[in-house]
């Protein structure tokens, strides 16, 4: 009895201590996530109290042109942008990797373009990618392209512009690369050398499938921020020309901020939630044939 | 024993923890403290507003006129308060129960919040002030209604016109009499206004533009209402039927389009990629990379404050029409002051909100943004020593019959955005005016009449 009620004791003792961060999370994270799904339900305009509709927006988003315009696009993007950022950010982290001089400042280069904030770097990109004045076409025209691409005024590149610009803040996933390749033990490049593999079969067979779980971590990472696409084009573009570069949370935004349909917007927010889920799902499910964890 | 250098660096440190520490009490307590002296036996009337700049310190005058005169005498003091975003923060803030007492919002935002609920109806209010349509040009009493109620009051006006800039005009003379045009004065119908820009542009043997004698969507702000030159409109208020395929709103945008097509979709846009911001002296019209623009009263002071060398270069004049006809057609636009639902002090509020709505006040806050007068009634000083020579130009515009208001649609963000997006495809010819006027009007008529059941199954509509 007395052990049970010195036990009792240290349980509400540990509440207690964990209570902030359990009231913060109810009332800021698990109550506004119930919410959200109760009001995408509803017809909801924040300023009047939530209309119960049934599944009545998921049925408008289902018959919305628009709708299915910017899942394309972010389809599209993230398509682009993830395998060739993953692979540009893994084959930087095996150039800063080798022994060579000035190690830590190229490491300082490739790292400090992610440090620079969105909207500074959204300007700064808008004026290279200017079709007329800016340093990447007057490089072009310097190069003798007479026709160079119009870029963010062309509803064709101005999609590949953006996948170009997002190879600018590779300095995290590079970071984390970097990390999982200096812990390949040495050991099993000597042996390969010594049984007489190539460059290409030593990354093949020894560091690609040591460092497999940091690359399936940073393919989760990278599925979630590509389908959350905001900032950049709502600065660059503003999802133009011609919803060419129109995003999925830019709608979801536009829906929910401006049109006030803040039930459409929580039914996209859920929508948007499945779709990382399934995604996160099927590459977790995948990653039994080609992730290798060391000791498994 | 520890030596000398480790004893100095140890008391170093020491010292200089020590010398941060007194200094970051020193900044807590003797430092600069946020928020104004405010007085103590006053209301404070919070007003939020969009402006900043030049525009900010207009508005800041008008609200210490009101805070030294009014504002002492009936214990009110208005706190200005600068804000971008101004639409969504006053309807947030209107949400949690914390609204400004004053919103200075765009007049297009009055359909929707009006229609939503979100501001108190201002009518009872003005007629206890005695404000009343008689006051106002019709247009601009019209701006401040939907569905019948007064929902906001104006605080700053303006209307369209065609800034052409005659130096242009003057060095090119010869090539304007070769197309048969008057380089002494401005276009008088769309189709003169094409000569003329086709006269003035200059263009390379590969398609570039260097210089164009008008190019319809630049600025590009007012594409959406286009149509008012060519006879049309996209909205009927009497059956609340969007009528984008109006023949005068077709026109409308196969002219647009027309640019497009004779200069190069691509060409047009790699052209309109090198213009500067509007508030720059690299602005299209002050760069000078175009010869003619649509824009607005306030024009004016942005050219005197950007490129004071171009005062006395540019004339201002009425956007001509399709059909010489059509008269003095121009789109009318307004800031209005309106007070959200659940604010704190409606009737205070109400009583700087005329307090601005006086002429003197008025015409003061006018002169200051370089705009006009939304009053019927003007003093002959007003237009004497107005910043814009040719403001009486303007002020007649506004109060001509053919004086178009934004359309009180409710839905119009998500109008906004289709005509946008669609005025984008058209310009990179995706698209032909049918076809997209067509899509556009059978999409947003069902948004707008979900929207509607949706107002009335909150007993919302009368």
């Amino acid at each position: 009895m007395v052990r049970i009620h010195s036990e009792a004791r240290a349980f509400l003792r540990g509440m207690a201590f964990l209570s902030p961060w359990l009231i913060g999370f109810f009332a800021f994270t698990l109550v506004p996530i119930a919410l959200s799904l109760y009001y995408s339900f509803c017809d909801f305009t924040l300023l009047q109290p939530p209309l119960f509709k049934g599944l009545a927006n998921y049925r408008y988003l289902a018959n919305d042109p628009i709708f299915w315009k910017v899942i394309g696009n972010t389809a599209i993007y993230a398509v682009m942008a993830l395998p060739f950022g993953l692979l540009t950010a893994l084959g930087a982290a095996m150039l800063l990797n080798l022994k060579i001089g000035g190690q830590s400042i190229y490491r300082t280069i490739i790292f400090l373009p992610s440090l620079v904030p969105t909207a500074a770097a959204a300007m700064l990109w808008l004026w290279l990618f200017n079709a007329k004045l800016g340093l990447i076409n007057v490089a072009l025209h310097a190069l003798g392209f007479v026709n160079p691409p119009g870029w963010l005024t062309d509803a064709r590149w101005a999609m590949p512009a953006l996948v170009l610009m997002s190879f600018w803040g590779i300095g995290n996933t590079v970071i984390i690369f970097l990390a999982g390749l200096q812990d390949v033990p040495r050991e099993l490049y000597e042996a390969a050398n010594i049984d007489g593999a190539t460059t290409f079969d030593r990354i093949w067979h020894v560091t690609l499938p040591f460092i497999s779980p940091v690359i399936f971590f940073n393919l989760i990472i990278g599925i979630i921020a590509t389908l959350q696409i905001f900032a950049v084009p709502y600065i660059m573009t503003q999802g133009g020309p011609a919803r060419s570069t129109y995003f999925y949370t830019m709608y979801l935004y536009d829906n929910a901020f401006s049109y006030l349909k803040m039930g459409c917007g929580n039914a996209m927010a859920w929508v948007q939630f499945l779709i990382v889920l399934v995604l996160t799902a099927l590459a977790a499910w995948s990653s039994k044939r080609w992730v290798h964890y060391e000791g498994a | 024993m520890p030596s000398f250098l480790t004893r100095s660096l140890f008391v170093f440190r020491k010292l200089l923890v020590g010398a941060m520490i007194a200094a970051a009490v020193a900044l807590l307590v003797f430092g600069p403290r946020a928020g104004d002296k405010l007085p103590k036996d006053c209301v404070i009337v919070d007003y939020w507003e969009k402006w900043t700049g030049d525009e900010e310190a207009g508005m800041r005058q008008i609200v210490d006129d009101f805070n030294s005169t009014v504002g002492r005498d009936k214990h009110i003091f208005v706190r200005y308060l600068s804000t971008s975003g101004i639409e969504q923060k006053t309807l947030v803030a209107a949400a949690a129960g914390a609204p400004p007492d004053v919103a200075g919002l765009y007049n297009q935002d009055l359909p929707q919040f009006g229609a939503l609920d979100a501001l108190e109806p201002l009518d009872e209010m003005a007629a206890r002030h005695g404000i009343s349509a008689r006051q106002y040009k019709k247009v601009y009493w019209d701006e401040c209604h939907y569905d019948g109620r007064l929902y906001g009051l104006v605080s700053s006006a303006y209307d369209l016109g065609l800034y052409y800039n005659k130096t242009i005009f003057r060095d090119r003379a010869g090539a304007l009499r070769a197309a048969g045009l008057d380089p002494d004065r401005a276009p008088r119908s769309i189709q003169e206004l094409d000569q003329y820009a086709k006269a003035l542009n200059e263009i390379e043997p590969s398609g570039r533009i260097n210089f164009a004698g008008y190019i319809p969507l630049e600025p590009g702000w007012y594409a959406g209402y286009t149509c008012i030159w060519f006879g049309g409109s996209w909205w009927n208020e009497t059956t609340h039927k969007f009528t984008f395929t109006d023949p005068g709103v077709v026109r409308a945008y196969e002219w647009i389009q027309s640019y497009s097509k004779r200069l190069g979709a691509q060409q047009v846009a790699q052209f309109q990629s090198g213009f500067g911001a509007f508030a720059s002296p690299q602005n299209a019209f002050l760069a000078p990379t175009v010869a003619m623009e649509q824009q607005g009263t306030f024009f004016a002071q942005f050219i005197h404050n950007l490129k004071p060398s171009m005062d006395g270069q540019w004339v201002a004049a009425v956007f001509p029409s399709f059909d010489p006809k059509l008269k003095d057609a121009t789109y009318c636009n307004c800031d209005v002051l309106a007070i959200p639902r659940r604010a704190k002090h409606p009737e205070e509020a109400f009583e700087f909100i005329a307090f601005v709505n006086r002429q003197d006040e008025m015409e003061k806050l006018a002169n200051l943004h370089c705009k006009i007068s939304p009053l019927a009634k003007i003093s002959p000083g007003f237009l004497r020593h107005h910043s814009n020579p040719y403001i009486r130009m303007f002020d007649d515009l506004a109060a001509s019959p053919n004086a178009h208001p934004t359309e009180p649609v409710p839905i119009l963000p998500e109008v906004n955005d289709e005509l946008l997006a669609f005025t984008q495809q058209l310009s990179l010819l995706q698209v032909t005016p049918e076809e997209g006027l067509e899509r556009i009007q059978v999409r947003l008529q069902q948004k707008y009449d979900e929207f509607m059941e949706d107002q009335r199954q909150r007993h919302l509509i009368r």
